[in-house]
């Protein structure tokens, strides 16, 4: 029983050291890290001029009267 | 962008509640991979990576365009791909670093209430399109490995009337040069495959001169890519200086020249310049690909299978997500419903070098040598 307990915490240890947990850790830090940032939930989404694909200038303070997700992104 | 198709799922089931989409285009996270793309220098090339990133990810999600000084990057806290939700009022009331298609579901859920029928994410098939391809072969020079080195920023001299960048310059400095001016400097020359250019290696070799500081100490101030016995080819001509001392507010001047050509008989003989800092660029992104770090494929495919829900050392068409989804059957070589820790690691491959996925890139991945005439 012993034994058992001491492969379990054995175990754990290996998986907590594992490349995928070191990840999911620093992962972890930056979301903590990125929530303390401006502008936090609360502030207004900053007023800047963005643009269509097609070229077309508009303010993101246009994005008003519905919930909007934003998600950056790029082709790589 | 690691997960287009889990974020279209849950657009579908709630644009119809009013809820709207964007995706954001920025400055690339890493330039050189999939297709080999490299950083826009103008607002009408960035352009037209959003319109190519609408048909290669195959997103009904429409997109919005960040402004070439990456403005509302900058003001949303600088992260390559952070997620926020937007009330009616225009304020902030969710937001995360990285998005997580189904962290933005429950959000929604709390926020404007559950739907009736939930789009799972394997539901969707993305009509996704391949990155751009180049107008010639690649895989002919021997790229240069680069030490771990940082983009530092560069400004190219856009002339109105000018011939277009056809080759990028990519700008590169070891952490030393950066923080004490002497160090190793990368300079790559990478055709942009936007501009649909291939090099003309029947004339001179693409060659570079840079103008220092007086008290700077420069091995070598020139330098003149070797000669190619392919008529045409499209690989980066890249050099790696050793640098002395830099000093840090004396930025440097360089100046190129090379012969590029669209198609057999349109070739442009081109001198450009560029203006070089002593110091990182936050927004160039980390270069991935041949010669600047590629995905390890043991522990890619280690960590593809933190999602094996069934522990059964494989990952099914439920189990896996983001990229890897849209590309399944492709990536399931053998056919049997399941990727398996090899097939992962090809993953990595494809990723790496973002050829067609499940096939290995060879030179026919690129179009067939072009016929040129004996004079630019």
């Amino acid at each position: 029983m012993r034994f058992a307990n001491w492969l379990l915490v054995a175990l754990a240890l290996l998986v907590m050291s594992s490349p995928v947990q070191a990840q999911r850790q620093k992962l972890k830090v930056n979301e903590e890290d990125f929530v303390k940032e401006a502008p936090v939930v609360g502030n207004k989404l900053p007023d800047v001029t963005v643009y269509s694909p097609t070229g077309t200038e508009f303010k993101t303070a246009d994005l008003r009267g519905h919930y909007t997700v934003l998600t950056f992104g790029c082709l790589t | 962008m690691w997960n287009v198709s889990g974020l279209e799922a849950v657009h579908r089931d709630y644009e119809s509640k009013g809820v709207k989409f964007f995706f954001i285009y920025k400055s690339l996270a890493h330039p050189e991979l999939a297709g080999d793309y490299v950083q826009p220098f103008t607002l009408t090339e960035r352009l037209a990576h959003a319109r190519q990133a609408e048909k290669q990810l195959g997103a009904t999600i429409p997109w919005i365009v960040d402004a070439m000084d990456n403005r509302l990057k900058h003001a949303l806290g600088n992260r390559p791909n952070s997620e926020f939700i937007v009330n009616p009022e225009g304020v902030v009331v969710r937001k995360r670093a990285w998005s997580h298609p189904a962290g933005v579901r429950k959000d929604l859920e709390e926020l404007v209430g559950p739907v009736e029928r939930i789009t799972r994410e394997e539901d969707v098939h993305l009509k996704i399109e391949l990155p751009v391809k180049a107008p010639a072969a690649r895989g002919v020079v021997q790229r240069l490995k680069r030490p771990r080195t940082v983009a530092i920023v560069m400004e190219p001299k856009i002339e109105e009337r000018g011939l277009p960048f056809f080759a990028k310059l990519r700008a590169e400095a070891t952490d030393e040069l950066v923080s004490d001016g002497a160090g190793k400097l990368y300079l790559g020359f990478h055709l942009d495959p936007f501009q649909n250019a291939h090099w003309n290696n029947l004339t001179r070799s693409l060659s570079f001169k840079l103008e220092v500081p007086d008290t700077a100490k420069f091995e070598q101030t020139s330098g003149v890519a070797p000669k190619v016995e392919a008529i045409s080819d499209t690989d980066p001509r890249e050099f790696l200086l050793n640098v002395e001392a830099w000093p840090k507010d004396q930025p440097l001047r360089l100046t190129v020249t090379y012969a590029a050509c669209v198609g057999e008989e349109t070739c442009h003989q081109v001198k450009q310049e560029y203006v070089l800092h002593r110091r990182r660029d936050p927004d160039a992104g980390s270069a991935r690909g041949e010669g600047a770090g590629y995905w390890d494929r043991d522990e890619f495919a280690q960590q593809q299978l933190a999602g094996d829900k069934d522990k059964d050392g494989k990952l099914s068409r439920t189990e896996v997500r983001g990229l890897v989804l849209p590309h399944f059957d492709a990536l399931d070589t053998n056919k049997d419903g399941l990727l398996e820790f090899e097939e992962l690691k090809a993953v990595s491959d494809w990723l790496n070098h973002h050829h067609q996925p499940g096939a290995m890139r060879t030179d026919s991945a690129a179009k067939p040598p072009i016929r040129l005439k004996a004079k630019p």
